[in-house]
Formats: structure tokens, sequence, C-alpha cells
């Protein structure tokens, strides 16, 4: 964590992937508007990162360099560590070669447990991703943990690019992988990123071009019944009717 | 009650009103406004129902009626797509839907022949086969190989036997493959799989609406039009 970096007159910071707590809890204390660069924030055309960043890369980062070169930023943290990839590394080239703002790498290894309140919830997936996502910008746990549901489905991976897949799960879904690590506030838990219900029809979720397909992939051949799904920018019609045929016929619905 | 799926190029209709229904198969270019049916799936099915299912379920569905086995592997071959469901142990363990590196196979299967004017019927399947993804991406290699030597009959059945192989590889390389679509009618494409293969026809998805039909009636949920 370089700290230093940041000046008092900085009042818009983005942040990529999940920075270590200290880092949101300076950003938290000096009041400054986060802005997650890892969501869609800006309506510009994705093809405007195309000189930067080949148009066949991880969607995340893409919109990060999106995000990157339309906002008005003061300074960027990105975490690189083992929490992230090392896709987010280059990217923490490129923009450091692209922006005139200070871009911060870190490595987040934290180890203190939040918990799930949200990824076992019975909220919507899509309220649960939300929550989920926006956590990250606070240095504390929700105020009012959900009430906790008994799970019908799985969905395993990162928050995709298209929250649009979401609203095809029922709201029992729980939530596995990388975004349960989101919430535990422990991205580099590699463990808790492993760990899912082999008693639940589950999604095993990536992003296409992204390194985690591998562990989707593989997790989803191991688990007794387990669909391996990856989407670019946005899910097609196939993709949204693999999802809606796999918990039709695992009988999430019945 | 009509049920109908809605493919790219052609559209099957079954209506069950009928004493003794059996499928009508129509080019959906020629599909009109008053083409609406009770349940519908496919391509286009959207358009002309109110009660869509999508086409894995009604894949999924129809291989459960007409196949007897707990596991098997069944691939459905269209004009724009291939999907694939596999079954193990009576249960769903894998599905698929390629709508991109799959793409146009069924359309430009029928479309080289009508523009070399071949009949699928006669042509034997080939030792090689051409190395495509897709029929869009596969169409040079015919003009490749028909420059290189092949006659254009030669360099087609590579392109189809290409074709299948995509397919079979898509769907998990099965030792027994279960086939659903129009190709089935192809024996150039059926012979061309490294495995055995059980064509099913073209109608296996409006038996799986069959299906989906009873249980949405049974429940009181199905809208007559």
């Amino acid at each position: 964590m370089a700290p230093s970096l940041l000046k008092n007159n900085h009042k818009n910071i983005g942040i990529v992937g999940v920075p270590p707590l200290a880092v949101i809890r300076e950003l938290n204390d000096r009041r400054v508007k986060i802005h997650d660069l890892d969501t869609p924030l800006v309506k510009a055309a994705i093809e405007t990162t195309t000189p930067f960043i080949p148009e066949v890369y991880c969607a995340i980062l893409r919109t990060v360099v999106l995000n990157a070169l339309h906002l008005a930023l003061d300074a960027i943290y990105i975490d690189i560590g083992p929490g992230k990839c090392d896709c987010a590394m280059h990217v923490a080239t490129i923009l450091a070669d692209t922006l005139d703002v200070p871009i911060i790498p870190t490595r987040n290894e934290d180890r203190h447990r939040f918990g799930n309140p949200l990824c076992e919830s019975g909220l919507p997936l899509l309220e649960k991703f939300l929550q989920i996502t926006k956590g990250v910008q606070s240095a504390r746990p929700p105020a009012n943990p959900p009430v906790p549901a008994t799970p019908t489905a799985g969905f395993w991976g990162v928050p995709p690019r298209d929250f649009s897949i979401l609203e095809l799960f029922p709201d029992t879904t729980h939530i596995y992988g990388w975004t349960r690590c989101m919430e535990n506030k422990t991205p580099a838990a590699v463990e808790l990123e492993a760990y899912c219900n082999p008693a639940v029809p589950t999604i095993f979720y990536a992003q296409s071009f992204c390194a985690k397909t591998a562990l989707a992939k593989h997790l989803a051949r191991q688990h007794p019944h387990g669909l391996y799904l990856d989407c670019d920018l946005q899910a097609g019609s196939s993709a949204k009717a693999k999802i809606q045929a796999f918990l039709e016929l695992a009988g999430v619905f019945a | 009650m009509i049920l109908g799926d809605f493919g790219t190029s052609y559209s099957k209709l079954l209506d069950l009103n009928d004493p003794e229904p059996r499928p009508v198969v129509i080019r959906s270019k020629e599909l009109t406004a008053a083409h609406r049916v009770t349940v519908g799936t496919g391509h286009n099915g959207k358009r002309f129902t109110a009660c869509y299912i999508n086409e894995l379920i009604a894949l999924a569905r129809g291989g459960a009626v007409l196949i007897p086995d707990a596991e098997y592997v069944l691939l459905d071959c269209g004009s724009r797509d291939i999907k694939f469901i596999k079954y193990a142990n009576g249960r769903l363990a894998d599905m698929g839907w390629n709508s991109e590196c799959g793409a146009s196979m069924g359309f430009t299967i029928e479309l080289l022949a009508r523009y070399y004017d071949l009949d699928y019927q006669e042509l034997p399947v080939p030792e090689r086969p051409f190395s495509v993804t897709c029929g869009v991406l596969g169409m040079s290699r015919i003009f490749d190989a028909v420059v290189a030597g092949d006659s254009e009959a030669v360099a087609v059945a590579r392109f189809v036997k290409g074709i299948a192989l995509n397919a079979y590889r898509f769907a998990g390389s099965p030792s027994t493959l279960y086939l659903s679509g129009g190709l089935c009618d192809n024996p150039l494409f059926v012979n061309s799989f490294p495995c055995r293969v059980v064509p099913l026809g073209r109608f296996v998805l409006l038996e799986g609406l069959k299906i989906t039909a009873t249980q949405l009636r049974a429940r009181g949920l199905l809208v007559e039009e």
C-alpha cells in the first residue's frame, strides 16, 4: 500500500479488484468517492479500448480500461496480487503508461474473514451481487445482514460482466467462488474460492478469456451436478438458454 | 392445440387436434402471422407463440421420450446452430449450444448441394475431411480444394465430413450419438461421424413440446391460441 500517493485534493479514486482493507479504510476515512472500475460505469463503446488492450481479452479488464479512459479520476488502486490476476498486472502497466494519474498497484492478501451472509441469503441473486460488489467500497460489513436461505441452486464464479444472467436464477441460489471471497474480503483465499456445495445444481461461471475458466471447468467436471459456462461482454441467447435449461432440467423450479 | 418448432430454414408444426396428428414441415420464409401456435420453440419461435420453450429444454424432453437409455448424448444439428444434451445415470450431466463456432452448418450444407447440384444420397464418405469449425469459415476450404484438383463433389463431401467431426467433438466425442434435426436425412453427414449414430429425425423438439404442453395443461397454465 502506498497511502502517501493519495493527496488531500484527491476526490475521485478508481479501484480494480478488491484492494486491501487498509486502503479501503483510508479512502473511507478521507471520504473520497470510490469508482469500482470492474463494473460498467460509462456509456462509451468498448471498442474505444482497442488501441490499448486486445479485443480478445477479459471483458472485465476491458471495462476497467474503458472506465479509466473516460472517467476523471485522481488515482487508481489496482490489485495485482493472487486475489486478482496476472492480466490485471498487465493492465496496471498499460494504465500507468497511458494515463496521467497515479496507478497504485496493491496485493491484497488479507486474511480477516467477514463471512458470507449475502451469499447465503434469500435475496434475489441480482440483489446479492449488487450488494456484494458495492460492499467492496466499504471497510465495514453490511449493517443488517439478511436472513439466510436454504440453497436450491448455486452460482460459482466472479461477478459477471453482464448481470442480466443473474435474473434467471431463483432467490434461493447461493453464491460460491471468487464472489464469495469478495464478500468475505479475502480475495486471495483460494480454498474458499474452490469451495462449493455438491448438494445443489451449480453453474460454474467465468468470464471468457479469464484464467479462472480453467478452475470453473475443472470444478464443474468434479461437481455431481455442475455446468460450466463462460460469457464475454454480453450473455447471448444461447448462454441464457443453457442456464434456463440447466436449472429447469435439474428440477430447481419444480 | 398446435405445437411449433420454428427453425431458421424450416419450421415443423404439429396439430394435436387432428385425429391422427402428423408433423408438417414448411420453409420458415413462408411463415405468416397466421402461423400462431399454442406452444413453440426454435430460433424464430418467440414470434409465433405466447408460450415459448427454450430449445435445449425441448430437445432434452424429446430425447427423454425417444431414447430408452439412462446414459446418452443427443445432438441436434440445425440450420443455424448445434446443441447437445448429455445424460448420465438418468440425470442431466452436460449440455452445450454453439451458435457461433457451429454457425450455419446445416444452412451451408444445403446451400452447397444446390449450388453444385449435388445429391447427398449418392456422395460417398471421403477418407480425409477438411478441418472446419463452422459453415462460413469452411467455404473457402472447398474453393481451395477445387482449385487444387479435387472434384466439386469430393470437396463438398470433405467439408461435410469436417463439419460432422466438429459436431462430434463439440458433443464430447461419445461412442454412440443420438442425432436430431434435418441432417438425419443426409446419409453423407450421418455416416461421416466416427461413432455409432442413431438418427431420430427432425421432430425431436416437437416431441419435447408435447411433454411440456401436457405438463402446462395439467397445471392450468396453457392458453390456447
